[in-house]
């Protein structure tokens, strides 16, 4: 069964039809928003079934529509958290991803800016490297790209998409070691993203985003994960009961390869090791248990098929 | 930009100097800062790495007195204020607590003042300087050129003073070269430091 990622849209009359037709079709809905009137639910679906979810929550007056980030964990890599650069670029970008589906983060850099004397520190660098992207926003000027960029990706594990200043041929020229994606003409502007023209450079962020990302969903594929990190969020949300008492907007936040479970790791990794997804199997036997460097929070990254020889 | 006589924002990359124009346009707008320059300069060296703004500014506003603020009503053994903009309310107050004594000083509500046995004539009060807006420029003016100028550019050089004033910036110490620049730039606009 493929599952596709969609955004349900609609009124809240009625809409426990829609979040129950989810969950009998084997879907998981990964966020579900109410605000007023509106329902919006972010949700895996299985592909052959959204034509029935549409036409059930037409009557409703639901949308369905295809969100590619729903389910991924978006870290927006901001040079410094300084009024140079926030809230704008980097607000406006995080809130844009967010729209389309996606939990972006926002990494505030301590010395990212300037061009001799940026860095990344080793806690920078881990946090970055527990996301699925890393969308990097840089500022106009080549010369400083072309100079920091080297420092800026230092072990740095997951795809980068990074935005700058300078055209986008330029961009792929200059910097070093080459990154996953980039878009250009979007550096250190002071101003908030409302005319059609910046809007579009932004439609063109979340493109070269989706683009990266489905290669690297293409890349999981080859070697299967052995259990989808949107069922092991519905087991953990069953068998943890604690989980359903975190304030956070995300308690469990889905990633394409594992989830991130905001809960102190001392008193809960073993617990999440020792909980039964089916047949004995545990989440210990199929995903790594490990401490995230952000807050105290758990972050479990599932194994493929080819270390557990099993998928569930 | 039409408020300012001459705008030039000069790099050495062109596309980075486009983006800089657009940067130092909305932050003098969103500071209000355009009514006040009369002529300013950037140049910008991301190689070296520099960042030099210079200007000259319009004569500044002259001070803010009662009268500019307040409608003033001499009464019997009284004189009432009212109160057209609150902006320089707080100093108009301690001035007058100072002056006259708090005794002699009520408000009753947001847009009423009333002195009581002031021997002052309401010309007089009218006549009271309660602020200096040109204070406060200094100050608006190098936060401005600060937002301005890339970030990492940490070592600075600020001079103001005869209503021209300079903004020397950079990640390495600053040299004479960064002077230097001051006094090219500001003979471009056909001024002199």
């Amino acid at each position: 069964m493929i599952l596709v990622p969609i955004t349900y849209r609609g009124g809240v009359y009625r809409h426990s039809e829609i979040t129950d037709l989810i969950e009998d079709l084997g879907g998981y809905i990964v966020q579900k928003h109410m605000i007023a009137q509106e329902v919006v639910i972010q949700c895996f679906v299985p592909k052959d079934d959204v034509e029935l979810i549409r036409a059930i929550g037409k009557p409703l007056a639901g949308e369905v529509t295809d969100s590619p980030l729903v389910g991924t964990e978006i870290a927006v890599v901001s040079m410094s958290l300084e009024i140079h650069h926030l809230p704008h670029p980097s607000c406006d970008i995080a809130e844009y991803v967010r729209r389309l589906g996606a939990k972006s983060n926002m990494v505030g850099m301590a010395r990212g800016v300037g061009k001799r004397i940026a860095g990344l520190n080793d806690e920078e660098r881990d946090v970055i490297n527990e996301h699925d992207i890393a969308v990097y926003l840089l500022g106009n000027f080549e010369t400083c790209i072309e100079h920091k960029m080297p420092v800026l990706l230092r072990g740095i594990e997951v795809p980068v998409v990074l935005c700058g200043g300078p055209d986008k041929d330029v961009l792929e020229r200059i910097v070093e070691p080459k990154v996953d994606g980039y878009v250009g003409n979007v550096g250190r502007f002071m101003h908030r993203t409302k005319e059609s023209e910046e809007l579009s450079k932004l439609d063109e962020i979340i493109a070269e985003i989706t683009w990266v990302l489905s290669k690297r969903r293409e890349e999981l594929a080859k070697d299967p994960l052995s259990v989808s990190p949107a069922r092991l969020m519905d087991v953990i949300r069953e068998q943890v009961p604690a989980i359903l008492d975190v304030t956070s907007p995300t308690p469990l936040t889905v990633q394409m390869s594992g989830l991130r479970v905001k809960l102190p790791y001392d008193t809960y990794a073993d617990v999440l090791r020792k909980t039964e997804i089916e047949d004995g199997i545990t989440i210990g036997d199929i995903a790594a248990i490990e401490p995230s460097r952000m807050r105290d929070y758990i972050i479990v990254r599932v194994r493929p098929f080819s270390e557990t020889n099993m998928v569930i | 930009m039409q408020a300012i006589e001459y705008f030039e924002v000069e790099c050495t990359e062109k596309l980075g100097g486009e983006y800089y124009r657009q940067i130092a346009n909305d932050v003098l707008l969103d500071h209000n800062l355009l009514r006040v320059i009369h002529k300013m300069h950037i140049y910008i060296d991301p190689k070296v790495p520099i960042f030099v703004a210079v200007g000259v500014l319009k004569k500044v506003t002259t001070l803010v007195r009662v009268g500019d603020i307040a409608n003033v009503n001499p009464q019997e053994g009284k004189m009432t204020l009212a109160i057209s903009d609150e902006t320089w309310l707080a100093p108009m107050l301690k001035i007058f607590w100072d002056r006259f004594g708090k005794d002699h000083v009520e408000q009753p509500d947001r847009f009423t003042v009333i002195l009581y046995g002031v021997t002052a004539g309401a010309r007089e009060i009218e006549e009271i300087a309660i602020a200096d807006p040109s204070q406060a420029l200094y100050k608006d003016l190098i936060y401005a050129l600060k937002c301005t100028c890339p970030e990492g550019f940490r070592v600075r050089s600020e001079n103001y003073g005869a209503e021209k004033f300079s903004f020397v910036a950079s990640e390495d110490t600053l040299t004479d070269a960064g002077m230097a620049l001051v006094r090219e730039k500001f003979a471009l606009m056909g001024e002199t430091p």
